[in-house]
């Protein structure tokens, strides 16, 4: 017949077992998840910190080539190596460098000597700005689109969502920009084409102005990406048997949509948003050029084509902190949307 | 299956698309009517029958440009892929193997490189290292290998786990024996999605780049290029980055179509789809097994 | 006051009276809406107060979709085309949505096969139950927790608290079904609609289960439909019984009057498949007295000593399967039952090598196999003297293969036969299991589970073996393929292959075994002859097993009180 007789075997006692025991191993497996996800968290910023670190030897590049002349004499680089402290073994100068960005110092650039935390702080508020409204945008625009395509589905407005999603994923970053350039700024002379305005000097109206442009540019992938996921989620979760058991047990299906079906639904999509909110960030470099703006994006760029290595590693220390930090945000939304999934990490 | 992709119109579109932009790799450079290098006094021209897409600030030919570039795309993109293919499947396939912790540590490995963002990254290697687009697309290669790790642990996975491969076993069957006739089939499917997909986003990583100028020297033409010098004089020409624009979109809408159309005819459902095509069509081509032939007067009963 | 307000009282006073009908359905039909065809034609019954009506018939018979469409909630493709549904006196098909909602869960309501998958996953299952009470009842937060423990424990879930605040995924099946009915009569619904609720369900919790809705329906004067794919099990509890068959009623009447005098081919097939090959065949015998032991000659195939298998997690330490000791002789057929986690798939994966026992000893056809290597194993099983049949054909069976290289499969790793020969004794072995040739070029996935199952017997065989192992070989399968493919197996025991059945279910593989080993938590706590175990059960959990097992005939059965009395001394027991 249609079902099979299932193997269950762990659970199969699960209900002989004393009510407290069985409490206190659910307080335990909820401990025991929580430790190796900060485990899993802290693995990833140490690895991903040691690559950035390794820049610095892949490169080759030291201090002397950006302050001394070609003509340096060897003394005088290793004067100068030593005083930055790269005659040190490897490992030394690592746990210096992480020891300096646990307490938010990234070290000095090589090019001027400045403070790479102070030279970041303002950059970095163009770029969040951008990449905040962006992740605003398409959390907002993609849940809006996803939700409206699962709840009409197989209609046109399905299908016009779908095919406006799928177009839009391909498009890269920079090519919407450049797009929204051409038409808002250039043809229409909506907003700015370039420039910044920041938000305790020019108030509400123009910051948003100038960052309008960028940040849809930004959020497109996100949108196209949280729409789609979303639609298929809420679309699989919508044919699971407890809704039709939810039904039957006399709730209405606006209730089970809005109650249950969009809980359980919208857990690929978050995992989506958490596995493409490095794009959010990165993406900075490219829409950051399109738009002639100075944020991080443009420092690293600008940066790394004059060689200074300390400044790239303290971008992407900023962007790989972010990362982490909003991974774990999103970790920990999907183990109270759906606890059974966490058992599986 | 690649005679199932030629039978969807989808997939004889994307595959002819793609063709014409890997001739355009060989040969575009040859084509081209002018030296890209070289610029005129014809600063900013609009099209015209001597320049079909006009000229930009310095009086090159935008074609000559667009034509001398595209090997540097299409390569690079090609690079991404194949680098990313071999670093990702092969510890991917391990994880399932080598025991838990280089299963942890792995897991781990992508984890972080899922993390960092890319494209920071790939600026950041390729400024610093000082080298051209190949070297960043071996960086990028790595980065986006975590695509091929996870295709390549779930076949493996797959195979540890499934019923019908415990089944082979009990027959005796060794691990090569079990790759060959129950693996295979199944990963290829998945390992072509894959490549599709990676080597759309490393078309987008070659643009973007080139776009910054970063990973070429200056004069050297690329699409990317192309687009960046159209971008600062929009005001005189501003339709210029269209067909740029649209030249790199329907070339990763082509990746990305051809990696749908594998993924429609590949697997039970796809050999059902293709089977309904070609009843539709009143031909019967049945896939016929190696050993038994198929009994010429049906069955004896 | 309007008229039809009145008129709507006088009909709910008269269906509150004792036997009055809840439900009728007249001619129903439903159609496919892609094929235009309809799948239901003429269905037509009445449900009345507190009366049991049952369903029967295979997947596909349209049970199922019947249901669907007196609760409203057909699949989209579907639609009744024809016919009546009264409920309670509402025209069913007339309904819009929001009186459906009305109507659900207060006058009907249903519960389905694998109750798992009808709870939302990541809620507490308390806080689903007093959901519907909250909406429904307008009641407050603290009443509806209330009003759920009580119905947690209706149910007789041990400790309501603890459930409450539980998971569905941190329940077993039984545990899951109950709440699942808890959440089903929480509205004090009239009717309740149970779709194969205790399908997949092992023995003695399928019993529970009906012994459940049998007294829920005592206490509460609720109507049941019990629809199921196994006439015993409506046959428990069912006052009439309705036969579908490819969407039409073949057959109807007072459950004793159909199993007694059955008029229908179909319904004579599903009560013969019982008495041939069900407890019914031993319960049936006239008394029997134990016979004494004879001396068995036949050579031992298999002789298992002190086996334990040990499963390691990294918090504990589970012993799967203790100390089992037990010899197979050739062309012995035995049968190794127990509910699940009872360690017999265990024993038998360690008998072909999936597992690796922690001590003891196994030897196979005078091979010691306890210290294999893995080559060792390669070449033991290339040799083909001990093959296992899967469960589930469908997952066993590599859907990109076709049959033809799936049965080839053994013999070319053996690569002792040309290919002429490999043909020859494919086109044997298909012959045996009465497939026609013509399925060799198909995919398992073209295939329907009967002939699935039955290709997968033939895989096992072309290696001519000495034993064959299979793993609840019928419990996927309707009656007509399950007596197919026991009727081939019959005539291997026949022809000298040792068989080797793993179930869960005494009841569908007595027929064909003449000893039966008792797995309980990981021991084997009785070994006997069938019929001894049918009809002198010895251990307390036998005793439990067989008296849970549905029969079409009531002889030998327990009734619900000592069913329970056995269950508590069980528990006391252990």
């Amino acid at each position: 017949m249609a079902s099979i007789h299932t193997e269950r075997e762990t659970l199969a006692y699960g209900g002989a077992s004393a009510g407290l025991s069985s409490r206190w191993a659910v307080a335990r497996s909820t401990l025991a998840l929580a430790f190796r996800s900060i485990i899993v968290f802290v693995t990833v910023f140490f690895l991903a910190t040691l690559l950035t670190f390794a820049l610095q030897g892949l490169s080759g590049l030291s201090p002397a080539h950006l302050q001394l002349s070609e003509s340096a004499t060897p003394e005088a680089i290793a004067a100068l190596e030593h005083e930055w402290g790269l005659d040190l073994p490897l490992w030394q100068q690592y746990l210096n460098w992480f020891g300096g960005i646990v307490q938010g110092d990234l070290g000095r650039s090589w090019y001027n000597g400045a403070d790479i935390s102070l030279l970041l702080t303002s950059r970095a508020a163009i770029s969040l700005s951008i990449a905040g409204l962006a992740l605003l945008i398409g959390v907002t625009l993609g849940a809006v689109l996803g939700i409206t395509a699962a709840k009409f589905q197989t209609t046109w407005i399905d299908r016009a969502i779908t095919t406006f999603t799928t177009f839009v994923s391909v498009l890269p970053p920079f090519v919407v920009g450049i797009g929204l350039v051409a038409i808002f700024a250039v043809w229409f002379n909506w907003f700015p084409s370039a420039g910044y305005v920041p938000l305790d000097r020019g108030g509400l109206g123009p910051w948003l102005s100038h960052i309008w442009l960028p940040s849809l540019a930004l959020s497109m992938e996100a949108v196209a990406d949280i729409a789609r996921q979303l639609r298929v989620g809420l679309i699989q979760a919508s044919r699971e048997n407890y809704v039709t058991g939810a039904l039957v047990r006399g709730l209405s299906s606006e209730r089970i949509f809005w109650g249950h079906v969009l809980r359980n639904g919208s857990g690929p999509a978050l995992t989506m948003l958490g596995m493409k909110f490095p794009n959010l960030i990165g993406g900075a470099v490219v829409t950051e050029a399109v738009f002639g703006l100075a944020g991080y994006g443009r420092f690293a760029a600008d940066s790394a084509s004059r060689g200074d290595v300390p400044a790239v590693q303290g971008v992407l220390v900023l962007a790989i902190v972010l990362v982490v930090a909003f991974n774990l945000l999103v970790n920990l939304l999907l183990v109270r949307l759906s606890p059974a999934s966490a058992r599986g990490i | 299956m690649l005679r199932g992709i030629w039978q969807l119109r989808a997939g004889k579109l994307s595959v002819l698309f793609l063709s014409v932009i890997i001739l355009l790799a060989i040969f575009g450079p040859a084509l081209a009517p002018y030296d890209p290098l070289v610029g005129t006094d014809h600063v900013l021209a609009d099209p015209s029958a001597q320049h079909w897409l006009g000229t930009d600030y310095l009086g090159r030919d935008v074609l000559s440009r667009i034509l001398a570039g595209s090997t540097i795309s299409v390569l690079g993109s090609v690079q991404v892929a194949v680098i990313a293919l071999f670093v990702g499947a092969i510890p991917g396939i391990l994880s399932v193997y080598l025991g838990r912790t280089f299963e942890w540590l792995t897991l781990r490995l992508v984890d972080t490189l899922i993390a960092l963002p890319f494209l920071v990254f790939a600026v950041a290697v390729t400024a610093l290292l000082g080298n051209g687009i190949p070297q960043a697309m071996l960086v990028v290669g790595v980065m986006v290998s975590p695509a091929f790790y996870r295709v390549a642990r779930a076949a493996a996975l797959t195979i540890s786990r499934s019923q019908y491969v415990e089944a082979a076993i009990l027959s005796g069957a060794s691990i090569g024996w079990i790759v060959r006739k129950h693996v295979w089939a199944k990963i290829l499917p998945a390992i072509a999605i894959t490549l599709a997909n990676t080597m759309g986003t490393g078309f987008v990583v070659v643009s973007s780049l080139t776009f910054l100028g970063i990973g070429v020297q200056p004069p050297a033409p690329t699409w990317g290029g192309v687009l960046a010098s159209d971008l600062g004089y929009l005001n005189f020409r501003p339709y210029a980055p269209l067909f740029t624009t649209v030249l790199i979109v329907l070339t990763v809408l082509a990746f990305n179509l051809l990696a749908d159309v594998i993924r429609d005819v590949s697997g039970e459902s796809g050999r059902a789809l293709l089977i309904r095509r070609e009843k539709k069509r009143g031909r019967t081509a049945r896939q016929t097994s190696a050993t038994i032939p198929p009994t010429p007067h049906g069955d004896p009963q | 006051m309007t008229a039809e307000i009145i008129d709507r009282l006088q009909i709910t006073a008269a269906i509150e009276r004792e036997g009055e009908p809840v439900l009728r359905l007249d001619g129903v039909n439903i159609r496919n809406q892609i094929t235009g065809k309809d799948v239901v034609r003429g269905i037509s019954f009445t449900l009345k107060k507190g009366k049991v009506v049952g369903i029967v018939g295979e997947s596909g018979s349209g049970k199922t979709l019947t249901c669907r469409a007196v609760l409203g909630i057909l699949p989209e493709l579907f639609s009744v085309s024809g016919g009546t549904i009264d409920l309670l006196g509402h025209d069913v098909l007339s309904l819009e949505p929001k009186q459906w909602t009305q109507l659900r869960g207060t006058s009907i309501t249903a519960v389905f096969q694998d109750p798992g998958s009808y709870l939302n996953p990541s809620m507490k299952v308390g806080a689903q139950i007093a959901e519907v009470i909250r909406t429904k009842r307008g009641v407050t937060r603290q009443e509806a927790k209330q009003r759920t423990l009580e119905l947690l424990a209706d149910v007789r879930l041990r400790d309501p608290e603890l459930v409450y605040g539980q998971y569905p995924f941190e329940l077993s099946g039984g545990m899951l079904q109950r709440v699942l009915i808890a959440a089903a009569i929480s509205l004090d619904p009239k009717i309740l609609i149970a779709d194969e609720v205790t399908t997949a369900l092992d023995v003695t919790v399928q019993a529970e289960v009906l012994d459940l809705l049998a007294d829920l329906k005592e206490r509460h004067g609720l109507s049941l439909i019990v629809v199921s794919h196994d006439l015993a099990v409506v046959a428990q509890i069912c006052d009439e019984v309705l036969v579908l068959r490819d969407g039409e009623v073949v057959e109807r009447g007072a459950t004793a009057e159909v199993l007694r005098r059955p008029k229908h081919g179909y319904t004579r097939l599903l009560i013969g498949e019982h008495h041939l090959y069900g407890l019914e065949r031993f319960l049936d015998a006239k008394p029997t007295t134990p016979k004494p032991r004879l001396v068995d000659s036949r050579p031992i195939l298999i002789r298992a000593e002190g086996v334990c298998v040990s499963y390691d997690s990294s918090t504990s330490r589970r012993q799967a399967l203790k100390d089992a000791t037990f010899v197979l002789r050739q062309g012995e057929s035995i049968g190794v039952i127990g509910e699940t986690g009872s360690g017999k798939s265990t024993l038998a994966r360690a008998l072909i090598g999936l597992v690796t026992p922690s001590a003891g000893q196994i030897s196979i056809a005078g091979e010691d196999i306890t210290g294999f290597s893995a080559a060792r194993w390669r070449d033991f099983r290339k040799r083909g003297i001990i093959q296992y049949v899967f469960q589930d054909p469908l997952r066993s069976l590599d859907p990109e293969v076709t049959i033809a290289d799936t049965l080839a499969e053994p013999l070319l790793l053996q690569g002792m036969l040309s290919k002429s020969e490999i043909r020859d004794r494919i086109y044997f072995r298909l012959d045996q299991v009465r497939l026609q040739r013509n399925l060799l070029n198909r995919f398992p996935g073209e295939l329907s589970g009967g002939q699935r199952q039955r290709i997968a017997v033939a895989r096992a065989l072309v290696t001519e073996p000495k034993v064959l192992i299979l793993d609840e070989p019928v419990s996927a399968l309707d009656s007509a393929n399950r007596v197919q493919i026991l009727e081939i197996l019959n005539s291997l025991r026949a022809n000298g292959t040792s068989l080797m059945f793993i179930s869960h279910d005494l009841g569908s593989v007595a027929g064909v075994t003449e000893r039966v080993m008792v797995l309980y938590r990981g021991s084997i706590v009785e070994t006997a002859a069938t019929d001894d175990v049918v009809n002198r059960p010895g251990h307390l959990y036998t005793r439990l097993l067989v008296g849970s097992a549905p029969t079409v005939t009531s002889i030998g059965s327990i009734d619900r009180r000592s069913r329970q009395a056995l269950r508590e001394q069980l528990e006391a027991a252990s």
